[in-house]
């Protein structure tokens, strides 16, 4: 399964909400506000490079760049649009809102 | 002069929040009011530098909070722990903002008295 986050963890529980219970393996995909859990030195960025031992995790670069984000946390792959699509292709997509 | 504080808690992008505080901003600045813009919560990542939206077909709204210097928005206040626990400091923002501790943020929501929230 495939899990998205669109929403920043200091305002909202869903990034920690989802770390409890996401199976190992299954990617995570960060859009809209939720690419602001791909910033290093940001409050919870440890806990992004820990789900990263279990979980792959992905940006949407249209996101990124649109909020000025340069730096990106080690081991998160940021993907365009059709990269996107192919995890759709071959995922249940479950959007934790 | 009156004075108003216009103050953005939500990132932007995301929500059409910030975009319309900063059409209120450009809307009331044409009346000479003492405007100061504070920004808490998600809303510091509001002046975050280099935002290009153009993938979102947007326009970069940190470069619009820039340009309000030239209609006489000078003061822009920034709550530093917002700031610092999202990872970010003062220079990477597009203008010298007055990064301010709790106590001087709650002093100035206190000393303007009428707030504009977003």
């Amino acid at each position: 399964m495939l899990f998205t986050i669109n929403d920043s963890s200091i305002t909202s529980n869903s990034l920690a909400s989802l770390l409890r219970i996401i199976p190992a393996g299954d990617p995570i995909l960060f859009y809209e506000d939720g690419v602001y859990n791909a910033m290093p030195g940001a409050r919870d960025a440890q806990n992004v490079i820990d789900a990263m031992v279990r979980n792959p995790i992905y940006a949407l670069d249209a996101d990124v760049e649109a909020r000025g984000i340069k730096k990106i946390i080690t081991g998160i792959n940021v993907i365009n649009y059709d990269g996107f699509v192919g995890l759709v292709e071959n995922h249940e997509v479950i959007p934790w809102l | 002069m009156e004075k108003v504080i216009v103050m953005l808690r939500k990132a932007p992008y995301g929500s059409v929040y910030s975009a319309e505080a900063f059409r209120t901003i450009m809307g009331i600045a044409v009346f000479e009011m003492d405007i100061c813009v504070a920004l808490i919560d998600d809303g510091v990542y509001v002046l975050v530098k280099d935002q290009n939206p153009e993938k979102l077909d947007m326009k970069p709204l940190g470069d619009g909070f820039l340009m309000l210097k030239d209609f006489n928005v000078n003061r822009f206040v920034v709550h530093g722990e917002s700031l610092f626990e999202r990872g970010l400091q003062a220079d990477d923002l597009v203008l010298d903002a007055e990064i301010v501790d709790n106590e001087t943020f709650t002093k100035i929501i206190s000393d303007y008295g009428r707030v504009l929230p977003f």
